[in-house]
């Protein structure tokens, strides 16, 4: 691995890189009056920003401020200049990565100087965060005026009344309706008043090598070792359990192949997400919303035998996967393995498509593709306890993991009479044409806007345009599934989740079987909703279904 | 020519805020206005948070700040009150309030918060449940397989213990560098144990990018993994955990050895006994206090250990190398299942307690019988 990484030698990413860098960095240190700036300036401000740094490069922190200062137009047509002078705001997010709060900090530089707002960051890791907020609530010590916050912390948040609601002015500057479908009301609602600016989108999908399922020596082997159907991109979790076991101990290019890349490890509740992923597929059954309770009465699902399936798949698997795979975390499984060569298959959010040409750390630029998760080919019916075999095919079920980030203005900006600065702020991160330069470039976000979706605009960046359109398809197709597997709005989602990740990391190392783990997990769920209030999560849960 | 006496016999003494007896009462009456003030502002608070009365402040931090003022005005009254003593008594005051705030307050609330439900999700908040959470506490796998991994790293104090005595004795001869080796092996007990985790822990013996695979590569070895295998991943925290730790042992036993009096070691050796006879039958006896005071200072240390294992497993492979400060967290930080958090702790503190007194009972014991 070290020595690829090494012979990184000139390759699309790099002709990318000389093609664009020289022009996009000429803008990005906005010389007055030069020729090139002044032919920028007759485009469209997304399409200037997109050229910030082009692809191939990671943005640094002067590119973050240029683009800032692109997008502060809509800004100003509603905060007048000097307006929040002497007024001091408090932003509480992540710092994961290198991104999110510090992408942050560069973008609203620009916004800063402008209104005269005072900018004090909270960065916070992300296993870290929710904990943090939560402490905060309870112990009424709220000390942040905007919050970096996902979705499924708003029955902690927006149930307990803690949040400003968004101004009609924030939803026009933002577009709002531009969202995707995904963040359409309910989510970022709350008895019908909206709080959330959405900043992000999340589904996990499917990223795989496609230079791995392309390749005829490795489909010549896989016929011949009598492999169920043709060497291609696996459909269904079974096709990735065959594939991930033929090509252990196999190699390309003089480095060893992997399959499938399994998150093991708790991850301050996140790691959840990943086991779900393997799940869905098995557990969400078209003609049922619910996959994780009954609504009825909140009993768990996930001791059922669609999540024991899944468990068992993980544990099967991992002996064909990298050593030491059950300590891995997600953030070694994307960065620090599949952007550096390692594994061919990995279900995780869609960062890993925004970061493969311009993440310093990739090797892979032109051998990775998307699609949405795999299927299965059998779907366990809770109403009946049966596993069904759908007449339309395979079971899809996208795990619509985490919905997506969001900013919240905290009642607490109203009484320290910031709250139009902490709107702005907001609306300016939450900006149109910032929505789509941040999709693109490592930030930590992916795309959330339908206007986002634009192959054209992509183009203009220079990433291949197939890659594009197969990135682009396994987000929209994720988001916009019938069979999507959403997680439920309901306070104290993470205990849930946190509990069971603790158990399933147990049965992955061995120490118990995987129905024991979620048998353990279910009576843990149950002690959790008892503790929280039974009846209380019975009517957000069937809230949040719909 | 009449005396002047009979005139201040006579005369009414009215002490005034000048005389010391005044301030004396001024004194007092501060002291019993202020606590009067603040108990009242306490119960206020109390009973508006009970949700009895309506009076009272949004949040506890008007009563936090009363606390303050109160504290001042114990101290001024301390000092009026009883002059010179109040003075000492102020030295002292200080001190004695910052315990009270912060170890035995917190101390007693958190065994009022131990018998209840305490989920900061919950809409209802902290409810009363009796013993339930000790009645979970054991039949928790989870906390007794944590104490289990405490029972193994405490035990590896022991080869610590050894480890250290040996670089001890040997920092402890004359030998060439003497004062840059004490120094250098000083070194790793000033590093924080979450750079040494990360340096070592998470970097050199990474299984993907460790500078040490390639090496272990060319010797034949496949599959590296330093934290797969449960026992292995145990000892790789020991080591870390020894790392840094052993120093701290080291300087404590090189003190202990340095302080023993020359003329005893002189006098054995003129009777004849050997380097091995000197040290089993002179030297070790004598340390044994100081032995002592270094292991169980360790020990203690070792119970709260944390730090290490959230840096490089996070407690894995699976529960492997799970500690009880980190089980704690999980349940209290990303659970926030504070109620449950609070009693694993309080039941934590309490074996120690005991088994800290059991052990230093054995052991006064042990070193009186020998010395």
């Amino acid at each position: 691995m070290r020595s690829r990484i090494l012979r990184q030698s000139a390759n699309r990413r790099s002709v990318i890189k000389a093609a664009t860098g020289a022009a996009a960095g000429l803008y990005a240190w906005g010389i007055p009056g030069k020729s090139y700036q002044r032919a920028l300036a007759q485009e469209s401000v997304i399409q200037q920003i997109l050229a910030i740094p082009g692809a191939g490069a990671q943005p640094t922190e002067s590119d973050m401020q240029r683009v800032g200062e692109l997008v502060l137009e809509p800004t100003k047509a509603n905060v007048q200049p000097g307006e929040f002078q002497g007024q001091q705001l408090t932003f509480l997010g992540l710092n994961n990565g290198g991104v999110h709060n510090l992408v942050f900090r560069p973008l609203s530089e620009a916004g800063q100087e402008y209104t005269g707002v005072q900018i004090e960051w909270i960065d916070l890791p992300q296993n870290e965060v929710f904990a943090r907020v939560q402490q905060s609530i309870v112990s009424d010590t709220i000390d942040f005026d905007v919050l970096e916050g996902g979705a499924p912390w708003e029955g902690d948040i927006l149930g307990q009344g803690l949040a400003s609601a968004m101004p009609d002015w924030v939803a026009t500057q933002v577009d709002v309706a531009d969202y995707v479908k995904l963040l359409q009301p309910p989510v970022g609602t709350w008895d019908g008043t909206t709080y959330r600016l959405s900043i992000d989108a999340d589904a996990h999908n499917f990223n795989y090598r496609s230079d791995v399922f392309a390749n005829q020596d490795l489909a010549a082997e896989w016929s011949a070792a009598g492999g169920a159907q043709e060497w291609g991109v696996p459909q269904t979790w079974q096709q990735v359990q065959a594939v991930t076991q033929f090509l252990s101990g196999k190699q390309l290019d003089g480095e060893d192949l992997y399959g499938i890349l399994d998150e093991c490890a708790p991850w301050g509740g996140f790691g959840w997400y990943f086991f779900a992923s393997r799940a869905s597929a098995y557990a969400k059954h078209p003609d049922n919303s619910a996959w994780l309770f009954n609504p009825a009465d909140m009993t768990p699902y996930v001791n059922n035998p669609a999540f024991v399936r899944a468990a068992q798949d993980v544990i099967d698997a991992l002996p064909f996967e990298p050593s030491d795979q059950v300590n891995a975390d997600g953030n070694r499984t994307w960065q620090e393995q599949f952007l550096a060569g390692i594994g061919s298959m990995l279900h995780w959010w869609g960062d890993v498509g925004s970061n493969v040409y311009t993440n310093d750390v990739s090797v892979v630029q032109d051998k990775v593709m998307f699609s949405i998760l795999p299927g299965s080919d059998d779907v366990y019916n809770n109403e009946s306890g049966e596993w069904d075999t759908l007449p339309t095919g395979p079971n899809f079920a996208p795990n619509e993991a985490y919905i997506g980030w969001g900013l919240y203005v905290m009642n607490r900006s109203e009484a320290s009479g910031v709250n139009k600065a902490a709107w702005s702020l907001a609306a300016h991160l939450g900006g149109k044409d910032l929505g789509t330069w941040t999709a693109v470039y490592p930030s930590g976000f992916q795309p959330y806007r339908t206007s986002s979706f634009n192959e054209d605009l992509w183009a203009t960046t220079g990433l291949p345009a197939e890659f594009v359109a197969s990135y682009l398809a396994s987000q929209a197709d994720s988001y916009n599934h019938p069979n999507g597997a959403i997680e439920p709005r309901i306070p104290g989602i993470f205990q849930y989740y946190v509990a069971a990740e603790i158990e399933l990391a147990r049965a992955y190392a061995g120490e118990i079987t995987a129905q024991e783990a979620l048998d353990a997990a279910a009576a843990a769920w149950e002690q959790i909703t008892d503790d929280i209030g039974r009846d209380s999560q019975i009517g957000l849960y069937q809230a949040a279904l719909g | 020519m009449q005396d002047t006496p009979a005139l201040e016999i006579s005369e009414p003494r009215v002490a005034s805020a000048a005389s010391p007896e005044g301030r004396a009462i001024f004194g007092r009456t501060l002291i019993r206005v202020t606590s009067l003030a603040v108990l009242a502002l306490i119960v206020m608070q109390f009973l508006k948070t009970a949700g009895v009365t309506e009076m009272g402040f949004a949040n506890w931090r008007p009563v936090a700040v009363a606390l303050l003022a109160w504290s001042a005005s114990l101290c001024l009254g301390m000092v009026l009150s009883r002059g010179q003593h109040g003075e000492r008594a102020v030295f002292l005051l200080p001190a004695v309030l910052l315990t009270v705030a912060f170890v035995i307050f917190p101390t007693i609330y958190a065994l009022f918060i131990a018998f209840n439900s305490w989920n900061l999700s919950a809409a209802a908040g902290r409810q009363f449940n009796g013993l339930d959470n000790y009645r979970q506490l054991l039949n928790d796998g989870g906390y007794w397989n944590a104490m289990k991994n405490m029972g193994y790293y405490v035990t590896a104090v022991l080869a610590q213990y050894v480890i250290a005595y040996l670089l001890a004795i040997l920092l402890n001869q004359n030998i060439r560098g003497r004062k840059f080796f004490r120094v250098v092996f000083l070194l790793p007990f000033m590093l924080s144990p979450v750079a040494v985790s990360f340096m070592i822990g998470k970097s050199i013996l990474n299984s993907q990018y460790g500078p040490i695979i390639p090496v272990l590569e060319a010797l034949g070895f496949t599959n590296i993994s330093f934290y797969e295998d449960p026992w292995l991943a145990r000892l790789n925290i020991m080591m870390l955990d020894a790392w840094y730790s052993i120093p701290f042992m080291m300087v404590l036993l090189l003190a202990g050895l340095q302080a023993i009096p020359f003329e005893v070691l002189e006098s054995a050796k003129i009777d004849g006994a050997s380097s091995l006879q000197t040290f089993l039958h002179m030297i070790f006896p004598l340390m044994l206090p100081v032995s002592l005071t270094a292991i169980i200072l360790r020990v203690i240390f070792e119970l709260k250990l944390i730090d290490v294992v959230r840096v490089v497993t996070g407690g894995g492979p699976g529960s492997a190398t799970d500690t009880i400060s980190l089980f704690i967290y999980r349940e209290g930080i990303q659970k926030t299942n504070v109620g449950y958090a609070t009693a694993l702790s309080q039941f934590y503190l309490l074996i120690i307690i005991i088994a800290i007194t059991v052990v230093l009972w054995v052991a006064n014991k042990w070193v009186e019988k020998v010395t």
